[in-house]
């Protein structure tokens, strides 16, 4: 190691204060007058330094911008690895939104992918995107594509299934299965059971137990058979019975169906008009008595019409709870998603 | 007389508290929400009719009582909603239920859904003895 490589070594670990502290140290050698060998030392070690210095300055390089060679062939390489927009691209985004469950838009970028390349999985995954986010009908015409000649075709069946199922149009789900070329083979049991759930869900007409059970796993046909029992055998109220009992007396058909404090409402209200009405008729009243006739024959009327209708919601409300229950029940048991990997 | 005038001149030029930070009289009048509009249906001779006389009604009657039907909407509106959807003497048979069912007293315990201005949500579609319209 040579004496300007250690002078710069130590400058650089005092990060070059000594080179102020020699210059003070001349200035007071030439201010004495008395120490020329230790000027000549200090002058040499700041000859040495600036020139270590200079070195340094002189060895420094800037960062080298390189031209490219070539430019026409290589430039257009290089700006189609960046392109966001090829398709390779956009099937990564729609992946990336998909996982995030931005199916929307990884919808648009599979679409975008699809017009270049075919791949069935893309094809799954663009219809499951519109299944996600309940735009069944177009779900269900992109799992169809995908019915022959797929890797993936029993699960596009089963989910071709599905949205129709979700569609809540049950009469259409049950014209499909009839359909034997459509059904899947693997998830046949899925489907019979979402055929099974159709009859629960709907107001149509119930099958025999032996069939609409049979999907279903044994743990569950006891409550199953509770929901038959009650969908068969509601306890409904009856229009005409709640119209006669009004008829007769006020309020007794809005008891009838439940509704008792209108239906003493309604009795004491038309009663009470009633009295009024004969009163001021007795009364030589007969303006009186004719207004409240007429407020009479107002609630006694809407006293018989206010019975049917309590008859009706009641009969709705009823089946409407027992929807909600059975609809709760199938999807608390995800009956309609079985676990697919793709 | 110096210390006369200084006293003079600060008295006169003194802020009470409510002048320096601009106090604002306070109403405590309620703003008043519940006013109807005053629109003439004009779908059909009777509907003009009908609202009309609900016109009326809000003038002299309703407004000056203030908003005080439990239910939403209000018997009035429900009286021309079940005309409209219906014809002028169904409509008043599901009026006169309708006005049975305010006078009971115990109408909180029926179950009605609450509607989001904290009334009974009544809606006349479910009065019409057609199931399908009924929605609950």
């Amino acid at each position: 190691m040579t004496l300007p490589s250690i002078i710069h070594l130590i400058h650089r670990k005092l990060n070059y204060k000594p080179v102020l502290f020699l210059f003070i140290q001349m200035l007071k050698s030439i201010y004495r007058k008395n120490n020329l060998p230790v000027m000549l030392i200090i002058v040499y070690i700041l000859a040495v330094t600036s020139f270590s210095r200079a070195q340094q300055s002189k060895d420094y390089k800037p960062p080298v911008t390189v031209k490219k060679q070539n430019s026409t062939v290589k430039d257009t390489n290089v700006v189609k690895q960046q392109d966001l927009f090829l398709p390779p691209n956009r099937l990564k985004f729609g992946n990336y939104l998909f996982s995030g469950n931005d199916y929307l838009r990884a919808a648009a970028e599979y679409k975008e992918y699809l017009k270049n390349y075919d791949n069935d999985t893309v094809r799954l995954k663009y219809a499951l995107c519109f299944f996600r986010i309940g735009r069944f009908p177009e779900a269900a015409d992109n799992f169809k594509s995908l019915f022959f000649g797929s890797f993936l075709s029993e699960e596009a069946r089963l989910l071709f299934y599905e949205s129709h199922f979700f569609c809540d149009d049950y009469g259409i789900f049950r014209d499909l299965i009839e359909k034997t070329n459509y059904l899947p083979l693997v998830y046949r049991k899925e489907v019979e059971r979402l055929n099974s759930a159709t009859f629960f869900l709907d107001n149509s007409f119930l099958p025999d137990t032996t069939n609409l059970f049979k999907p279903f796993d044994d743990s569950v046909h006891s409550k199953l058979a509770d929901f038959y029992y009650r969908k068969k055998h509601t306890e409904r109220k009856n229009l005409t019975t709640a119209v006669l009992l009004s008829t007769v007396i006020p309020g007794a058909g809005k008891i009838y169906t439940g509704e008792i404090g209108d239906g003493i409402t309604s009795l004491i209200a038309t009663v009470v008009s009633a009295y009024l009405a004969v009163s001021n008729f007795q009364n030589d009243h007969k303006f009186r008595g004719w207004l409240f006739s007429g407020l009479t024959a107002f609630f006694y009327a809407g006293n018989i019409y206010g019975s049917a209708v309590s008859a009706q919601i009641y009969n709705a409300r009823i089946r409407f709870n027992l929807q909600s229950e059975i609809k709760l029940f199938f999807e608390q048991r995800n009956y309609f998603l079985p676990g697919i990997g793709y | 007389m110096l210390l006369i005038l200084f006293t003079l001149l600060g008295i006169s030029y003194a802020q009470s508290d409510s002048v320096k930070w601009e106090a604002k009289q306070i109403s405590y009048e309620l703003p008043i929400t519940h006013l109807h509009e005053y629109t003439i249906d004009k779908s059909s001779f009777g509907m003009t009719i009908l609202s009309s006389f609900r016109n009326i009604y809000y003038f002299f009657i309703s407004d000056l009582d203030g908003d005080n039907c439990p239910f939403y909407p209000s018997c009035s509106a429900f009286f021309i909603q079940s005309v409209k959807e219906t014809n002028i003497l169904n409509g008043g048979l599901m009026f006169a239920d309708r006005f049975t069912r305010d006078l009971n007293l115990l109408k909180g315990m029926n179950h009605y859904p609450i509607y989001k201005s904290g009334k009974f949500f009544d809606p006349p579609f479910n009065y019409t003895l057609n199931s399908q319209k009924i929605k609950l």
